[in-house]
């Protein structure tokens, strides 16, 4: 995939030059600096000034070679932040527009209606109206809008989105899905860090219409230019899947891939039942002794990997047989000298646990 | 009511309604273009469009007469194949098109501006050419600007007078409209022939308000 554009914008240019390789690429980047611009340019809704684009081997876009494949022809599926169903149609109408031109687009046989309604969860909405579904469940109806049409390529714009939609009600669990099972590539814009590392295998980093840096997500979210950009929670997500609860107790236990069990907060979800949890990379706390006599329910033991300082904040990476990453201030790093191949503990509270995708 | 003022209420429904017809088409594309595109001359093509909303229509009939008389290369060039347009229902027919016109272009324009252009985007990112999204997308959802533009033309079309009696003329049996009609039975002294016809246009005109204010109500409810 060769995105290579420049687009004037009011007060800067949108100026990229990327070769992407990527199952699914995240772009990160402060609000205003393109991103959405970038994700028109590639499905042909915005004019570029010179550039070319080209995806699986098809250009869409030369101005060298004078090739402009119109928005219809490039098969190129759009999400963006603001779902935008139609109105006049029921969820099903929606999400059956693109079908009729499927089949000429892309051949795979996956994306079949039954197949993405239940990879969704949108099987109960399909005769609702549009006007009577919740925010997280429209943009999962535009997902399979745009998934129902065969694209080659999925842009997703979770900017915006991202903030107004609770936990709950978060894409990302589908998301992994639609990775996983449809292997359709991915351009997923977000503000959100943790997406972008539990979703994407290479990320971008987008400021004043400028890649600042790019690489593999740990590489780059560990940098101490992206650090600085960073401004939503960085959050920690995990499989999980539960092996006990309690009512009486208020916790709920569950075991993550690496067999580290957590204690969280009651669910009545039925044991073994799988689900993500995310904890947040402020909840935890970190101490270079074990601690007597706490009532935070989840003690891990581990040591540190990586270790970031910027100006006003630091990135601890901790191997605690999960890769845990936590946000403290620099001061506490100092004060506890904390530093790469140090042991810690973690200290997370039960009800810093919180179950993702309702 | 007499043979006389059916005949003379069902022609002028049946009129206003082939002219409705006959401007839905070009006014719904008129509209779209207006409301969707801009190139250099648009304020002209907008200008003469709006025209005849606030011409005297005496003075459009007279525009259409000199167009369509058979002194005009138009009018010679109907006429050479058995159109005459000039005191003939048709020249009706084209005064009524010509003046309702405006009304249904203005209607429709701002039902299609309303009509957010991303969805017409989102519309192509899914594979559909240009007539699918018209047709699936922006005219269902720019609908009722359409019906109550449609509702104001065939009403203004059904009032229509000045432009009518300059270029069809005052015909009775032939070209004579509602509107045309109280004016002679006025100007004749029969009163009740007059009144019979004002009954029936306050009953049209309170059904054309009625349905244009009930499709107003509609659109708050959505």
């Amino acid at each position: 995939m060769l995105l290579r554009c420049r687009i004037p914008l009011s007060t800067f240019a949108l100026e990229v030059d990327l070769a992407l390789d990527s199952r699914v690429a995240a772009i990160l980047g402060p609000s205003g600096a393109g991103k959405t611009t970038l994700l028109e340019a590639v499905a042909g809704l915005r004019h570029i000034e010179s550039g070319e684009i080209e995806i699986g081997g098809r250009t869409l876009f030369s101005s060298a070679r004078g090739i402009d494949v119109p928005p219809r022809e490039r098969a190129v599926g759009y999400v963006p932040q603001d779902p935008t169903l139609f109105p006049h149609l029921s969820v099903r109408g929606n999400i059956l527009f693109g079908t009729r031109n499927a089949v000429s687009r892309n051949g795979s046989t996956e994306f079949s209606l039954e197949h993405v309604v239940a990879l969704l969860e949108i099987g109960q909405l399909l005769d609702r109206s549009v006007h009577h579904i919740s925010g997280g469940e429209a943009q999962r109806v535009a997902l399979a809008r745009a998934l129902l049409s065969r694209p080659r390529l999925l842009l997703l714009d979770e900017t915006l989105a991202s903030l107004d939609i609770g936990l709950k009600e978060r894409i990302l669990p589908y998301l992994k899905r639609v990775r996983d099972e449809l292997a359709v590539p991915m351009i997923y814009v977000t503000h959100n860090t943790v997406e972008a590392l539990s979703l994407a295998d290479w990320m971008i980093m987008l400021a004043h219409g400028r890649v600042t840096a790019q690489g593999v997500p740990h590489a780059v979210l560990t940098s101490g230019a992206v650090l600085d950009e960073i401004d939503s929670g960085l959050e920690n997500v995990f499989e999980a899947v539960l092996i006990d609860s309690n009512a009486d107790d208020g916790r709920s236990r569950v075991r993550l891939e690496s067999g580290t069990c957590l204690f969280i907060p009651y669910t009545p979800k039925p044991l073994n039942s799988r689900f993500q949890i995310g904890i947040a990379g402020d909840d935890i706390l970190v101490a270079t002794q074990k601690a007597e006599n706490i009532s935070a329910g989840n003690v891990l033991e581990g040591t540190i990997r990586g270790l970031d300082i910027a100006a006003r904040q630091a990135i601890l990476r901790v191997d605690a047989k999960e890769e845990f990453y936590v946000r403290l201030t620099p001061t506490a790093v100092r004060r506890l000298a904390l530093s790469v191949g140090v042991n810690v503990y973690l200290i997370i509270k039960t009800r810093s646990c919180v179950i993702l995708g309702g | 009511m007499s043979a006389e003022i059916w005949q003379i209420t069902l022609f002028s429904l049946a009129v206003a309604l082939a002219s409705t017809l006959l401007i839905l088409p070009i006014g719904i594309a008129v509209a779209w273009v207006l409301a969707r595109k801009n190139w250099a001359g648009k304020t002209f093509v907008e200008t003469i469009v709006m025209l005849p909303l606030v011409m005297p229509p005496v003075a459009t009939g007279l525009v259409l007469l000199k167009i369509f008389g058979r002194r005009s290369p138009v009018g010679a060039w109907l006429y050479d194949r058995g159109v005459e347009v000039v005191f003939n229902p048709k020249g009706v027919l084209i005064a009524m098109a010509v003046m309702s016109f405006p009304l249904l272009v203005r209607s429709a324009r701002s039902a299609f501006v309303e009509v957010d252009p991303r969805l017409e985007q989102i519309a192509s990112t899914l594979g559909a050419a240009g007539p699918r999204i018209f047709f699936a997308v922006t005219l269902p959802l720019a609908w009722r600007g359409v019906v109550a533009g449609c509702l104001l033309a065939y009403s203004r079309a059904l009032g229509e007078f000045g432009a009518t009696i300059m270029v069809a003329g005052n015909i009775p049996g032939r070209t004579q409209t509602l509107s045309l009609a109280i004016y002679s039975f006025v100007q004749l002294g029969q009163d009740h022939e007059a009144l019979t016809l004002l009954g029936v246009t306050i009953v049209l005109a309170f059904i054309a308000v009625a349905l244009s204010e009930r499709l107003a109500r509609s659109k708050i409810k959505t």
